[in-house]
């Protein structure tokens, strides 16, 4: 019977744990796994060949590899084969003087274009203009240059074929700089981030976005929601509606709204014209007002969300708790500071961890207004990690990349989360109260 | 302190829920303002203390008007029927949360709250929050955060509707002694009868925005005003008797039989529409007229047995007597009716 009943409340949990399983730790998990790799465009995720190009040639040169190797590899050969004889066809070569060559040069190997080039001179059935005669020497051309090798054995048979007297190790090596799908590369993402000197200036904006806004939003939101509480009903109805247009405005067309309002012509430009002030686009004009633009953004989303919640706390305060502040001498801010903020503890502390956690991780607003502009003067690392991953201008999504920036950013979030809670006393605050009626 | 009201009217948009009240406490005085809910019983308490403002009239503390001083002026301590305590404070920082408001310094404070902590015998519990104590003690708490700062006057907002029957008897007598030790004027808002006659030097009653009758708990006890005054004390309730005067010192219950009238009313004129009111204790203990009629209902209080008796012709009369069970549901008995006692109210309801 009994476990009867607990098999009953797994199968009823399972759907839930599926979605969370699906939906939440795959993610996380997949992030992290792709974190510890080099997955691009370039790479795909799935798997790669093996490819030898000029640049890894180059590279490979100056990574030390023998010289002679290198030169071998890079050189052409031409060789008279079914299988060239047959590309040369395909390529619509002349078939008598296919024929020719077939008969005459069958088997052989030629070192260079030009010796191959005089071979072929000597048939009698030569095509007499001499660009016709290179165009065929073309399908006989034989490189590991650019040729795809499915596995690592062709590509090192290959790499023998061509510079037979190379050591079994520089061959390994080559053959493994060949790979072109994506591979572990440990903590190289992490290693590069930190070598990169934009990383330290990304880290302080981020900071600095984080801070400054949610100082707004909760600073902003308890202002709102204690002012709205002590206005008349009527008029506080209306004013939390007003509040919460920027929360249940669609974010692109906040966005571009607020772009008419602080653009070249906008709103604020016209105004501040008027006036003789500096007009300019505040938006991207400068970083102090990019910065503004975006804090405020920002800022207004949040402080209507840290209104509604605050509100609501604060209509669970007993009224006579207000009353007897009254009464007991505390006039509006004694009541405000001692009676009713410590109480207002819990939803500051919700408020506070939970838009840290969503602006760490927040970039559409910024994305969609100053897009981390001017320069990078107001690039946060997630949208930087967006970029990164998603977004690149030249097309090489950097996905391994991206999801280190993202993996980083999830530690950090972890990280805040406990300090919060240890800070705001989160045990006592769920104790059970033992109050009696 | 006296507080007085002066034709203090009171409105909620449209509705005058008190018109033009009358009342004044003496200094030193308890009294009890009681009546069902809904009778601006604690409209009145909270306007005295500041809470809701006036719509007419004065209030006086003493000769000061205090109508359009706001509650932070007035100088009041208020218990308020939840306590109100700030959850989120010690007791002792409860306590002294009107004298550090103020801004005394900490030395007095702790004098003071400690002063005040050993009158309502809460010293144990400093420390602790509101949450860790009992109903009880948090109505201590509270009624020593009301009282630290010395107030004019003490309101109380049904303090004991939330304490269970046990904790209820203590702590009524304890406010009662803790208002009598500092000599406080104080002013109790309840709907229960039991805890106004027993805490209270004076009853203001209350019915829909007016004030029925001001006396002592005996007095209103024994004359009540009017039938609504004489319906709502008493426990068991008083049996209210419809019908007329005979016009010879009777009264002739609608549908039949006679009842004796008080000797007061032996001139009343035949035929005048009347109502009888007969508490329990009336029937059944002494008196010069017997009654006769048939237990039809038994209910043993420990104490005492509380009676219902038809009479021949279907009045229902109830008596209330040490307990006893010499007698049975079904029993005739033929029990003595104290008429000299018995409560007459004319048409309009008012004592006659």
């Amino acid at each position: 019977m009994r476990t009867r009943t607990s098999l009953l409340g797994l199968g009823f949990v399972s759907p839930a744990l599926a979605l969370l399983f699906a939906f939440f730790l795959m993610p996380v998990v997949l992030t992290t796994v792709f974190a510890f790799t080099n997955m691009s465009t370039a790479t795909g995720i799935t798997g790669g060949s093996h490819v030898i190009t000029g640049n890894l040639l180059r590279d490979l040169g100056n990574a030390g590899i023998d010289n002679d190797v290198i030169t071998a590899l890079g050189e052409a050969s031409f060789s008279v084969t079914s299988e060239t004889l047959a590309a040369a066809a395909d390529a619509g070569v002349e078939p008598r003087f296919l024929g020719e060559i077939e008969a005459r040069l069958m088997g052989q190997n030629f070192e260079d274009a030009r010796s191959f080039e005089s071979a072929l001179k000597s048939l009698p059935s030569r095509p007499t203009r001499i660009r016709e005669l290179k165009l065929a020497t073309e399908p006989f051309e034989r490189s590991i240059l650019n040729t795809r090798y499915a596995s690592r054995a062709d590509m090192e048979a290959a790499i023998t074929s061509m510079a037979p007297d190379a050591p079994a190790e520089t061959i390994s090596t080559i053959a493994e700089a060949s790979y072109t799908g994506w591979r572990w590369i440990d903590g190289g993402n992490f290693q590069t981030l930190l070598d990169r000197p934009e990383t330290i200036r990304i880290v302080l904006n981020t900071v600095f976005y984080v801070a400054a806004t949610l100082a707004f939003n909760v600073f902003v939101g308890l202002f709102l929601a204690i002012t709205t509480f002590y206005l008349p009903k009527t008029g506080a109805g209306f004013f939390s509606v007003l509040w919460l247009l920027p929360r249940i405005t669609p974010v692109v067309l906040y966005a571009v709204m607020w772009k008419w309002f602080t653009w070249d012509n906008g709103f604020l430009y016209v105004i501040a014209e008027q006036l003789g002030l500096p007009a300019f686009n505040y938006m991207k004009g400068s970083v102090p007002t990019a910065w503004a633009t975006i804090i405020l953004v920002n800022g207004f989303v949040g402080a209507s969300f840290g209104m509604i919640l605050f509100s609501g706390a604060l209509r669970a305060i007993p009224i006579q708790q207000l009353w007897a502040s009254e009464v007991d001498g505390a006039s509006r801010w004694q009541q405000i500071r001692q009676i009713i903020l410590p109480q207002l503890r819990w939803p500051i502390l919700f408020v506070t961890s939970y838009q840290t956690l969503s602006l760490l991780s927040s970039y559409e607003q910024i994305w969609l207004t100053t897009n981390g502009g001017p320069g990078s003067t107001t690039t946060v690392w997630a949208l930087e990690a967006f970029n990164t991953a998603l977004n690149n201008y030249t097309g090489n999504l950097e996905y391994g990349m991206g999801a280190a920036m993202a993996l980083i950013l999830v530690a950090v979030g972890l990280v805040l989360s406990i300090l919060y809670l240890r800070m705001f006393r989160f045990d006592e605050l769920v104790n059970k109260p033992r109050i009696e009626f | 302190m006296q507080v007085t009201l002066k034709d203090f009217t009171k409105t909620f948009d449209d509705m005058t829920v008190i018109d033009k009240m009358n009342l004044t406490v003496e200094d030193g005085e308890m009294l009890a303002l009681l009546g069902p809910s809904g009778c601006g019983k604690s409209t009145t308490l909270f306007a005295i203390c500041g809470i809701h403002r006036i719509n007419g009239g004065q209030i006086l503390f003493g000769t000061r008007d205090v109508s359009n001083v706001p509650s932070q002026k007035r100088n009041v301590g208020v218990v308020f029927q939840n306590y109100a305590l700030y959850p989120h404070l010690t007791v002792s920082e409860n306590i002294a949360f009107p004298l550090s408001v103020r801004g005394d310094d900490k030395a007095k404070i702790e004098r003071e709250v400690r002063a005040i902590a050993e009158l309502t015998h809460i010293e144990e519990l400093l420390a602790r929050r509101p949450a860790q104590l009992s109903g009880g003690q948090q109505q201590r708490v509270a009624l020593a955060r009301a009282l630290v700062r010395k107030p004019d006057v003490l309101l109380l907002d049904e303090p004991l509707a939330n304490l269970d029957a046990k904790l209820r008897l203590e702590m009524r007598s304890e406010i009662r002694r803790i208002q009598l030790e500092t000599g406080i004027t104080a002013i109790l808002v309840t709907h229960d009868q039991v805890e106004a006659m027993s805490m209270c030097d004076r009853i203001a009653i209350m019915n829909k925005g007016e004030i029925l009758q001001i006396a002592t708990p005996t007095d209103m006890y024994r004359a009540p005003v009017n039938k609504f005054v004489a319906g709502f004390l008493g426990n068991p309730p008083i049996v209210m008797l419809e019908g007329k005067a005979s016009g010879d010192g009777r009264f002739i219950v609608n549908g039949g039989a006679g009842l004796p009238l008080p000797s007061r009313l032996a001139n009343i004129p035949g035929d005048t529409p009347l109502s009888l009111g007969v508490r329990p204790e009336h029937f059944g203990a002494a008196g010069a007229s017997q009654v006769s009629g048939t237990i039809t209902f038994v209910e043993p209080q420990g104490r005492e047995t509380l009676f219902d008796v038809t009479l021949a012709d279907g009045v229902v009369l109830r008596s209330i007597q040490p307990a006893r069970e010499d007698v049975a549901l079904g029993h005739k008995v033929a029990w003595p009716l104290d008429a000299e006692k018995l409560l007459a109210f004319d048409a309009t309801g008012q004592a006659v």
